[in-house]
Order: structure tokens, then C-alpha cells, then sequence
């Protein structure tokens, strides 16, 4: 029984020394990198022209409204990845230096192209 | 839709037919039947890609919606590691100077058929997410189909112009030429690993980096010529240090291995 609840306990103390640990850590990495939204409707990135700051890391959320697929890709960014019809998808770039970094559906590839401005 | 098609199926076949030529050419080498393993390989590859294509919604979902670039870069690893175990057993037959027996050939057949089913996983996936998204909205599917066959035709030709040339090359009695299918699976091994650090950068657990050098103005990744390389040698015109420290790694991790291996049995 004694046995029983220090191992709670322990469990316990150890649960919240996590949790305060995480919110300590988790805190400053959130505030450190800036979300960028993109949505996809009808083979179309909005919005087509995306401002990131210079040497910083960044996470795209690229929400895909159409019902088809999409695969997000930009050979400036390294950055390929398949965003299935109706769902959301992260991306992290950067840091990256000054400059304008092209992407494009490669699915689609006439239509759906953006642009990720770095300064 | 329809040159999207044939550009999309053409590239992925193709980094696939290249690792199916040289894995074949290899076997052919040591007196095994290509015949043995690509079936089961092909079989077990494209039962896995359809089950990651039906589940990518879930998987992407994953570890803060970068489950996909995890499964990919675990793909992209099994497939370095495989590579490496291949060239150990290579070099463990070089050093007998006999043909293998069969416990050891079922091991070289295994190695071969579970490298092509990881790579036809993560392929094949990409093409049948594709194909299903697109069919199912019914408005294309003539121009999807007839992309599809033109790039997949393409991509087998070749294929097997890869495979012949690289028999026609690794028979001559010439040291270069014999040892060029196991220097294209290195190089191949290499490319795997640095594609597994992309991914994992691109997830945010790997740290990136500012790009190396910039070639794009010498050879653009998207002219005819960068997609060849980048599908045959996995060119990138702006890598990161850590994706050319992979590749390197990857890549030497093979010839490493095959010594390792060679005197293990002396």
C-alpha cells in the first residue's frame, strides 16, 4: 500500500515537473518560430506571396481546401511534401538568407505557384 | 494534366528502374537470378505503397503533422542500411572467390527484394496519392491515363537501356566498368541518407542550415538535365552542409562496408 502511493506520488511530482519543464521549454520555441499560414482553393496558393524574416526558421501550415491532392515543392527550398484533399499540412523552412524562393504545386503545376520573400 | 502526369510518373519510375538495373546488373555479377527477388520485391512494395497512400491523411498527422516526412526518412534509411548490408555480403564473396552457397544467396536475394519494396513504397505511394486524388474527381482522367502510360513507358525504356548499358559495361574484364553497379549503389545509398536528413529537416528534428554553395545558375534542378541527375545521383544545386555531409556519409559507407566485409573472411 505504502509502496503504492509513493510510486504515485513520485508519478505525480514527476507529471508536473514535466509539464512545468515543457511549458518553460515549449514557451520560448513557440514564441521563436512564426507560423505562416497557405490555404489551397481551386489549384491556387493564397496567399501567393508569403513575407518570412531573414535567418529565421519559420513553419508553414499549408491548409489544402480543394478535394484533390496536392504536393507542395520548391527546389529553393528543398522542400517537397503530398498534402492530401481537405487537410493541413506543416512545413518548416529557413533560416535563409535574403532573397525570394519560389514554390508550386506539383500536382498542378500551371497554376499553383507561390513565393516565399525572405528579408 | 496530361504533361504533369507524364513529368510526375516519369520521375519516380525512373529513380526506381535505376535502383532495379543496378541491383540486377549486381546480381547477374555474382551468378544470381534478378528473376528471384524483384517479383516479391515489387509485390511487397506496391501492397505497402497502397496501405500508405490510403492511410497518408492519418500519417501525416503524426508527430505534429510531420508523420510524413518521418515514415519517408525511416524508408529512406532502411534503404541506406539495406545497401550497406548488400556491400558486407559482397565483400564477404569477393574475399572467397566462389560462388555463394544457398543460405548465402537467399540472404542476397532478401537484402535486394526489401531495398526495391521500401523504395517502391515510398514511390509508388506518391504516384497512387496522386492517381486517386485525380480519378476521383472525373474531370482529366483520359489525359491523367495517357500521362501516366507516356511517362511510365518512358521511364521502363529506360530502364532497361540502364540495365543494358550497365551489363554491357560491368562484363568488360576491365576493373571500371565491373565495379561502376556497385559505385552507382553507393552513390544511390548516399542519396537515400541525404534525402532521410532533408526530410527530417523539413520536420524540424534535424537542425538546418544555410546552403553549402548555389549551382542552380550553372545547372537548374529543374532542367531536363538537373532531373536526370537528380533522379540518377540525386544532384541538389543548393544543399545544406548536413544533406552533403549525409550523402558523403552514405555514400562512403558502402565501399567502407564492402572492405569491412572482404576481411572479415580472410
Amino acid at each position: 500500500m505504502m509502496k503504492t502511493t509513493s510510486r504515485r506520488n513520485r508519478t505525480v511530482s514527476r507529471l508536473a515537473a514535466a509539464s512545468l519543464a515543457s511549458v518553460l521549454l515549449a514557451g520560448p520555441v513557440f514564441a521563436a518560430t512564426p507560423v505562416i499560414e497557405i490555404e489551397i482553393r481551386d489549384h491556387l496558393f493564397f496567399p501567393a506571396e508569403v513575407q518570412v524574416p531573414a535567418d529565421t526558421k519559420v513553419k508553414l501550415l499549408v491548409r489544402n481546401l480543394d478535394p484533390t491532392p496536392e504536393e507542395f515543392e520548391s527546389y529553393e527550398l528543398n522542400r517537397e511534401k503530398v498534402i492530401s484533399g481537405n487537410s493541413q499540412a506543416v512545413i518548416f523552412i529557413g533560416p535563409l538568407p535574403p532573397g525570394t524562393y519560389p514554390f508550386f504545386g506539383e500536382f498542378n503545376p500551371k497554376t499553383a505557384q507561390g513565393l516565399v520573400r525572405v528579408e | 494534366m496530361l504533361l504533369t502526369s507524364v513529368i510526375l510518373i516519369l520521375q519516380e519510375t525512373l529513380e526506381a528502374a535505376l535502383l532495379f538495373s543496378i541491383l540486377a546488373v549486381i546480381t547477374l555479377q555474382v551468378g544470381g537470378r534478378p528473376r528471384n527477388w524483384l517479383p516479391w520485391g515489387l509485390l511487397a512494395g506496391g501492397l505497402l505503397a497502397w496501405v500508405y497512400a490510403l492511410n497518408l491523411r492519418r500519417i501525416s498527422e503524426w508527430f505534429d503533422y510531420v508523420g510524413q516526412e518521418v515514415v519517408n526518412a525511416a524508408l529512406q534509411l532502411g534503404i541506406a542500411f539495406a545497401i550497406v548490408l548488400l556491400a558486407v555480403w559482397l565483400g564477404r564473396r569477393a574475399a572467397k572467390k566462389e560462388t555463394a552457397p544457398a543460405p548465402g544467396r537467399r540472404v542476397f536475394g532478401f537484402l535486394c527484394a526489401a531495398t526495391v519494396a521500401l523504395a517502391i513504397t515510398r514511390e509508388g505511394s506518391e504516384i497512387l496519392v496522386f492517381l486517386g486524388g485525380f480519378l476521383a474527381a472525373q474531370n482529366s482522367v483520359q489525359a491523367l491515363l495517357t500521362g501516366s502510360g507516356i511517362g511510365f513507358g518512358i521511364g521502363v525504356s529506360v530502364g532497361f537501356l540502364l540495365f543494358y548499358g550497365l551489363l554491357a559495361l560491368a562484363d568488360n574484364t576491365r576493373t571500371p566498368g565491373r565495379v561502376l553497379p556497385l559505385v552507382l549503389l553507393a552513390l544511390f545509398g548516399g542519396n537515400m541518407f541525404a534525402q532521410a536528413a532533408v526530410q527530417l529537416m523539413q520536420a524540424d528534428w534535424l537542425a538546418a542550415g544555410p546552403a553549402l554553395w548555389d549551382s542552380s545558375a550553372w545547372l537548374s534542378e529543374q532542367s531536363v538535365t538537373g532531373r536526370l541527375l537528380y533522379a540518377l545521383i540525386g544532384y541538389e544545386s543548393n544543399p545544406s552542409a548536413t544533406h552533403v555531409t549525409a550523402y558523403l556519409a552514405g555514400a562512403l559507407a558502402v565501399p567502407a562496408a564492402f572492405y569491412a566485409g572482404r576481411r572479415s573472411r580472410r
